[in-house]
C-alpha cells in the first residue's frame, strides 16, 4: 500500500529561520505516529505543511494530494485538531453537528452522538459555556464520528487533567483506530502515548534526529543500571547518554552487546521520554 | 451548493443579532411608536374626533395623488431608519467577517473542513449581500403589514372604510418589490467598499476599523493638501470621489429633484447628472450595466483576489 504520507526535502523558512530544514518522511497506513520534540523544533511548521495551512519548500505528498494546492478536497480524508480549544465560542452544540453533516461528506450524526451521550454535553449547549476539557470531549467526538484515513493531532491534551487525557487516548484507541487509519500524534506528555505508538519520529532543530517503530527501540535500545563500582566499566562500552539516580548510574545505549552488558548490572527497555533527553543531548557528544 | 448554504446558515447563526434581533428591534419601534400615536391621539382628542374628520377629509381627496403619496413613503421613507441601520450591520460584519476566526483562533476549525477558502470568502460575501438585506426588507414588510392592519382597524371603528382610503391603493407590492431591487442593486454597487473591507479584515492584526478608515483618509487629505498647495483650490480627491460614488447610488430614497433640473439628496448634496436618480427599475439596471459598474466591480476583484490570497495564508505563522 503506499504511503499516507511522503516527504522529500520538505523545507519551510521563515524570514530569518529554517524552521524546517530538509525533511524527509514516509508514513504507511495503519500506524500510529509520535511527533516528539522540544519547543521550537518545527513539529507545529511541519504538520502544518502537510495539512495544508502552510507553504512549504520541497516535495510533499499526503494522500497522493498537494496539501498546498488541494487542502479542501484533502480535508475529506483528512481530520485534525490544532491545540485546544479552537472551536468557536459562539456555536452551539447542535449547530456544530449540523454544519459538519452538511459540509463533511463522510460525517456519521449517529456516531456522534453515539460519543457525545457518554459525556455531560448536550446539544443546547453553546461551546462558550463548555469547560475545556468538555471542549476537547466535544472535538474528538466530531473527529472520530468522521471517517478519514488519517487524523493529526497537535497537542490534544495540552491544559487538560490527567483524567481526561486516559481518557482521551483510551478512546482513541479503542473506538478509533484500525489498520486503515493512520494518526499523528504531537504532546509533551510523551509518557501516556508511549504505550500506544507504533512508530517514533524525534524532530530537533528542523531536522529528523530519530525514526523508527516502537518495535525497533525495544530491539536496538537498552539502559543499564549499575553501582558506582562499575560505571567505569559501563562508560567504556559508549553509551547514548549517562545519568545518575539515587546513587546508582544509568546509561543508554545503541546497538549494544546485551550479553556484555548484563555482567554489570540490571538491564531495561528505555522509556521513550529517556529515549528522548538522551538523543536530543546527544546530538551534542 | 449544499456546502454554501450550509456555511451562509453559519453566517447567519453566527450573526444572529445584527441579522435578525436588530431588524426585528425596529419593526418593533415603529409598531410601537405607532400604538403610541394612536394612544396619545385618543387620549387628547376624545373618541378620535379630529382622527375621524382627517379620514373623511382623507377620502374626498383624489384617490390617484394618494396613492402616488402612499406608494412614495412605502419605497423611500418608511423603510429609511432600515436601510440606515441595514448599512452599518452590513459595514460591520463584514469588517469582522475574516477578523474574528483569526483572533480566537477557530479558523484553524474551519480550515480543518472540506470547504475551500474561495468557498468560504464567498458565503461572505453572500451573506452581506444577498442574506441580510432580503432579512431586513423581509421585515420591514412585515412591520408595514402590521402597522395598515392596526390603522385598518382604528379607520373601521371609525366608520370609513380602510381599503378605499389606502390598503387597496399605492401599489404596495410593487413598492416593496422596487424596496427589494435597490437593496440587490446597492449590494452591487457597494462592491468595492465590501471588497475593500473585507481585505483589510482578512490582514488587519487589531482594530480593522482603524485600517478600514485610516488609509483613506491619509490619501484623501494628503490629495486636497497637494492640490491646495498647488493651485489654491479644492478640487475633486479620494472623498470627492467615494462621496460621488455613493450618491449616485441605486438606493432609492432620499432623492428629490428639488424643484430644479438637478437632482439633490438629502441634506442638499448636489448628485451628478450622469445618472437619472429617479426611481425606476430602468435607471437602477442603467447603473449597473454602466462603464462606472465595470470599473467599480475591477476594483471590487482586485480587493477581494487580495482578501483571498491572504486568507489562504492566514495560518501561516
Amino acid at each position: 500500500m503506499s504511503n499516507v504520507i511522503e516527504a522529500r526535502g520538505l523545507t519551510k523558512r521563515y524570514k530569518n529561520t529554517v524552521a524546517v530544514d530538509h525533511i524527509d518522511l514516509q508514513i504507511p497506513p495503519g500506524r500510529i505516529v509520535g511527533l516528539i520534540g522540544p519547543n521550537g523544533a518545527g513539529k507545529t511548521t511541519a504538520l502544518k505543511a502537510i495539512l495544508g495551512l502552510a507553504n512549504y519548500d520541497g516535495e510533499l505528498s499526503v494522500l497522493g494530494k498537494n496539501p498546498a494546492k488541494d487542502r479542501a478536497a484533502l480535508m475529506e480524508d483528512v481530520c485534525f485538531i490544532a491545540d485546544v480549544a479552537v472551536l468557536p465560542r459562539w456555536i452551539r452544540v447542535s449547530q456544530l453537528i449540523e454544519l459538519t453533516e452538511n459540509i463533511h461528506p463522510k460525517f456519521s450524526r449517529e456516531k456522534c452522538l453515539a460519543y457525545l451521550a457518554s459525556t455531560k454535553i448536550t446539544l443546547d449547549h453553546k461551546v462558550k459555556q463548555l469547560s475545556k476539557g468538555m471542549v476537547v470531549q466535544l472535538h474528538l467526538a466530531i473527529v472520530m464520528a468522521i471517517d478519514v484515513k488519517l487524523l493529526v493531532l497537535d497537542e490534544p491534551t495540552l491544559g487538560l487533567d490527567i483524567l481526561f487525557r486516559k481518557q482521551f487516548y483510551t478512546n482513541l484507541l479503542n473506538d478509533y483506530f484500525d489498520e486503515e487509519r493512520t494518526i499523528i500524534i504531537t504532546t509533551h506528555q510523551v509518557e501516556e502515548i508511549e504505550h500506544i505508538l507504533s512508530d517514533l519520529i524525534f524532530i530537533q532543530d528542523g531536522r529528523i534526529a530519530l525514526d523508527c517503530s516502537m518495535e525497533k527501540v525495544q530491539e536496538n535500545y537498552v539502559e543499564l543500571i549499575v553501582a558506582p563500582d562499575y560505571a567505569a566499566a559501563a562508560r567504556e562500552l559508549k553509551p547514548l547518554y549517562e545519568r545518575e539516580l539515587f546513587g546508582r548510574h544509568i546509561f543508554l545505549y545503541e546497538n549494544a552487546n546485551r550479553q556484555q552488558l548484563k555482567e554489570l548490572g540490571e538491564l531495561h527497555t528505555p522509556s521513550v521520554a529517556d529515549l528522548f533527553v538522551a538523543t536530543m543531548s546527544g546530538g551534542a557528544a | 451548493m449544499s456546502r454554501l448554504i450550509a456555511l451562509v446558515k453559519r453566517e447567519f447563526w453566527e450573526n444572529k443579532g445584527a441579522f435578525r434581533t436588530t431588524p426585528l428591534v425596529i419593526g418593533g419601534i415603529y409598531i410601537v411608536l405607532t400604538l403610541m400615536f394612536l394612544i396619545t391621539f385618543n387620549h387628547f382628542d376624545n373618541e378620535f374626533q379630529s382622527l375621524k374628520e382627517l379620514s373623511r377629509w382623507l377620502s374626498q381627496t383624489d384617490p390617484t395623488l394618494r396613492g402616488q403619496i402612499i406608494y412614495g413613503a412605502n419605497v423611500a421613507a418608511l423603510p429609511g431608519l432600515f436601510n440606515i441601520v441595514l448599512s452599518f450591520v452590513v459595514f460591520f460584519y463584514l469588517l469582522g467577517s475574516l477578523y474574528d476566526d483569526r483572533k480566537d483562533r477557530s479558523i484553524l476549525f474551519w480550515k480543518s473542513l472540506p470547504a475551500s477558502d474561495t468557498l468560504t470568502l464567498g458565503s461572505k460575501l453572500l451573506s452581506a449581500m444577498v442574506l441580510a438585506p432580503f432579512i431586513f426588507w423581509a421585515i420591514y414588510v412585515l412591520t408595514y403589514i402590521v402597522i395598515m392592519l392596526i390603522f385598518s382597524v382604528v379607520v373601521l371603528s371609525l366608520g370609513e372604510n380602510p381599503w378605499t382610503l389606502f390598503l387597496g391603493i399605492g401599489s404596495p407590492f410593487k413598492a416593496w418589490g422596487m424596496l427589494l431591487l435597490s437593496y440587490l442593486a446597492q449590494s452591487i454597487w457597494a462592491l468595492p467598499l465590501y471588497g475593500w473591507l473585507m481585505l483589510v479584515s482578512s490582514f488587519a492584526p487589531r482594530i480593522p476599523l482603524l485600517f478600514a478608515i485610516l488609509p483613506p483618509v491619509v490619501v484623501a487629505v494628503l490629495q486636497i493638501w497637494i492640490e491646495f498647495l498647488q493651485t489654491f483650490t479644492l478640487k475633486k480627491n479620494l472623498f470627492g470621489v467615494i462621496g460621488e460614488w455613493f450618491a449616485n447610488s441605486p438606493f432609492i430614497s432620499f432623492v428629490s429633484t428639488d424643484g430644479s433640473d438637478k437632482p439633490v439628496a438629502t441634506l442638499g448634496i448636489p448628485l451628478s447628472g450622469t445618472f437619472n436618480h429617479e426611481a425606476t427599475v430602468g435607471n437602477i439596471l442603467d447603473r449597473l450595466f454602466s462603464v462606472h459598474m465595470l470599473i467599480g466591480l475591477a476594483v471590487a476583484a482586485v480587493f477581494l483576489g487580495t482578501a483571498l490570497w491572504l486568507r489562504r495564508r492566514a495560518t501561516e505563522s
